[in-house]
Formats: structure tokens, sequence, C-alpha cells
């Protein structure tokens, strides 16, 4: 498959995960906390795609879900191109990326990246972002995204068949 | 050396994206007017997707929302029956309460929310993140005459207001119980125009400025809109009940929490007033 193709279809992937996040995940509330859908696309796009299709989705899907939050735009791109990267970096220099392994990534990183979005926000004067409830939300999205990896990590390896791990 | 070269790439892949965050969060925060057009307009582009998959996966959330949900529903019909008996109990006392407001609302030479153009809209997410607990979304935007700050009701009384430039479609509305939102209110029957503020999910709302110790207020006053000169919010709109009276001695002013008489929660339809003070002024 060309890099064109693989693109294209990581866009549409990229397109039909946002819309479903905020059709379908954001009301899959527990304890009111929905999945964090886009950190789970950015940081399994690190993992399957290594840092550079990490950043760029993690950037897209983040842009695409600042669309919709309230909080300053291009805080959620910000963190996700971030925890992307990041996300293909481990993959590439410290682990072989064995399932279980990258499922475990997937929740932690979920858990540090809604810390980050918080604290960040908070610094750039987002009010009501690092409150008494962040750590139950991080517990709850983590433990989400920890089931969502897998099948999202499946999803990758369709969206660049010939292309996957080339960057390792 | 092709290892080095695409570490290299994605090293200047990430520099750059970081430094187009960092721009749109830079322009995004002094409310850069063309990035605001750009950002409706994606949201635009991408509504019909959202539209057709919210009317898809409807049933699902809902069913969703009632197996998770089940045991607060309970609660919830056993504070509803209570509540029901105890309304009916008040009836009365709430006519005569409509009557006080109605003859204040004439003394001041108020218009009624009633005569105010509104679009009924409904809410198509209550909010799509972890953070945005005070926000939610409805599917009427500036195509409707939609404008940032208008009031949002139900027949309870406000909820919230438009929050931001509403895209074509649809609109961002913060909620009343948010912590930053602040509204004038007046308690019915005194003079005092006073300051509302949201404490923040489930909570109460917090009355902190403006009411003078000598002013007379009882625990169970119905609290509404100021409606003051050039107010964001017309005179007269039901905010609550006062629940508590306190009293801040070193200020000497009272303090009250009201609950609110609208539910923000599980809201299906609101209605925007289309509003706007600042447009009708001289």
């Amino acid at each position: 498959m060309s890099t064109a193709g693989a693109w294209l279809r990581s866009g549409l992937f990229l397109l039909t995960a946002l819309v479903l996040h905020m059709a379908l995940f954001s009301d899959l509330r527990v304890f009111g906390v929905a999945p964090e859908v886009p950190l789970a696309i950015a940081v399994t796009a690190g993992l399957a795609g290594g840092p550079e299709r990490g950043a760029v989705a993690g950037f897209a899907i983040g842009l695409g879900i600042d669309l919709y939050l309230p909080t300053l735009f291009g805080l959620s791109a910000f963190i996700c191109t971030v925890w992307g990267y990041s996300a293909g970096l481990l993959a590439a220099r410290i682990f072989r990326s064995a399932w279980w392994i990258n499922v475990l990534v997937t929740a932690l990183a979920t858990a540090a990246g809604l810390l980050a979005y918080a604290v960040l926000g908070e610094l750039l004067g987002e009010a009501n972002l690092y409150t008494d409830r962040i750590y139950a939300v991080m517990a709850v999205a983590a433990a989400y995204n920890l089931v969502l990896s897998l099948p999202l990590l499946g999803l990758w390896r369709w969206s660049w068949p010939g292309l996957l791990g080339e960057e390792r | 050396m092709a290892t080095g070269t695409r570490a290299g790439r994605s090293r200047v892949t990430l520099v750059f994206l970081l430094l187009s965050s960092a721009t749109l969060l830079t322009l995004d925060a002094r409310d850069f007017e063309p990035l605001q057009r750009a950002e409706e307009a994606l949201a635009d582009a991408i509504s019909p997707f959202r539209s057709a998959a919210d009317r898809l996966f409807d049933p699902v959330g809902d069913a969703w929302a009632g197996i998770t949900g089940y045991d607060e529903l309970e609660d919830q019909n056993r504070v509803l029956r209570e509540e029901l008996q105890k309304l009916e109990g008040q009836r009365i006392l709430d006519s005569d309460a409509a009557i006080r407001l109605e003859s204040l609302l004439d003394e001041l030479g108020l218009p009624y929310v009633q005569d105010i153009p509104n679009v009924v809209a409904e809410v198509v997410s209550a909010n799509v993140g972890n953070f945005d607990r005070y926000s939610l979304q409805v599917n009427r935007g500036s195509g409707d005459g939609i404008r940032n700050g208008m009031p949002v009701i139900t027949r309870g009384g406000l909820v919230g207001r438009i929050d931001g430039d509403p895209g074509r479609g649809y609109s961002q509305v913060t909620l009343l119980t948010d912590p930053g939102f602040e509204v004038g209110v007046l308690v019915v029957g005194t003079d005092d125009v006073a300051l509302a503020s949201g404490s923040g999910h489930a909570e109460p709302l917090m009355v902190t400025k403006g009411l003078e110790v000598d002013t007379e207020v009882a625990v169970g006053d119905q609290v509404v809109t100021s409606g003051v000169d050039r107010s964001r919010y017309p005179p007269g709109i039901p905010i609550g009940t006062v629940a508590r009276v306190d009293f801040d001695e070193a200020r000497l002013l009272q303090l009250l929490t009201v609950e609110p008489s609208a539910n923000p929660d599980n809201l299906s339809f609101v209605t925007v007033l289309l509003y706007d003070p600042l447009a009708d002024g001289p």
C-alpha cells in the first residue's frame, strides 16, 4: 500500500474515531467518566506506527476533539501530540511490544495524559480541571482505555499494513 | 543512516506540531476571530457525520444509562415522589409567589420572558470529555439567531447561557452550576440586586454579594434574575429557592444558599432566549 493510501485510511479511521467518541463513547460513562478515546488513539498510534505517526495522529485527533471542548483550542492537540510521540519512542527504544505491554502502556499513558492535561490547562488559566475528581477520572479512563487498546492497535495495523514497524 | 534520518524527521515533525499547538493555544486565548471562524467551519463540516452517528447510537447510550444508572433512577424517583407531595401542599403558596413576582415585575415595568423570541434546541451532547461537566451542546446555532451570552432556560428556570460564538447549527452552553457562572438576581419581594454564582456539579448556587443585612429574606423565598440595565439575562427568570440564609458579619451582607429550580442534569431540550440587551440598546 502507498504512503498516501495509508494516510488516507488513517484519516478515515481518525474521523470515525472522533465521531464515535462524541456520539457513542462519551455516553458510555462509568461513575460519570467516559473513555478517553483521543488519548488512546494517540498512544496506540505511537505504539503501532512509531513516534512520527503517533505525533501526527495525536495532533489530528486532539485538534478534532478540541473543536467540541470548552477548554482552549489546541490543548488536547498539544497533549496528544506529546503522548503519541512518547509512546512511539518507548515502543522503539525501550521495549519490544508484547501485546500486554502495549495494553498496559496505553492505560498508564491515559492516566498520565489526563493529569498532564489538567495541570497544563490550569497553568493556562482554565478552571475546574485539577479538582478532587481528577484521580477517579484517571483510574476509570485508564481502565476503559486498557480495554480499548487492543482493538485500536488492530485498527492501526489495518491502517498501516505495509508500513508497520518501519520506524522501529 | 536511514534510521537516523527518520529519527531526525520525526523530531522535526514533533517540533512543528508542538509549535502549531502552541500557536493555536495563544491565538485562541486572544480570541483571534479568523481562528474561531475556522473552528466553526471545521465543526460544521463534521456535524452531519456526528448527527447521523448520534441518531444511530442514541439507543445504545440510553440503554447504557439505564443499566448503569438504575440505582440512581430509583433514588431520583423517590425524591421526585417526595417533591411532588410537597408541591401539592405548596401549590397555593406558589401561586402567591407568582402573584408577588408578577406585581413586582409590573411595578418595575419589566418585560416578561414569554414575550422574548426564543428557539427550542435539542441537547445533542451533555459533554464529550471528562472535564467539561458544566457544559453541553445544542443543535441550534448562529443560523437560528443564537449569539454568545444568550440565556438558556427550561420550564424550571435558568439553566445556563450560550458560551462562545456558536456554529451555524450548534452552540455550546455553560451551565449555571459552573463555578465561573455569575448572574444578577433578585429575591422576590426585595429591591436588593445581588450576585449568584455556581458552586459545582449538583451543588446549590451561592449568593455572596449585594444583599444587605437589613433586607428581609427567608428560607423558601423565590430568587429570579434581576435584569438590571444591560444585564445579559432578562428579568424574572426563575433561578431557585432560598434554602439557607447566613450572615457575613465582617462585610455586613447576607449569604444565601439557593437550590436551583431547574435541574441541569439529563436535559433533552432547552429554550434559548434570543435576548441581546446590547443589540437592543440605543
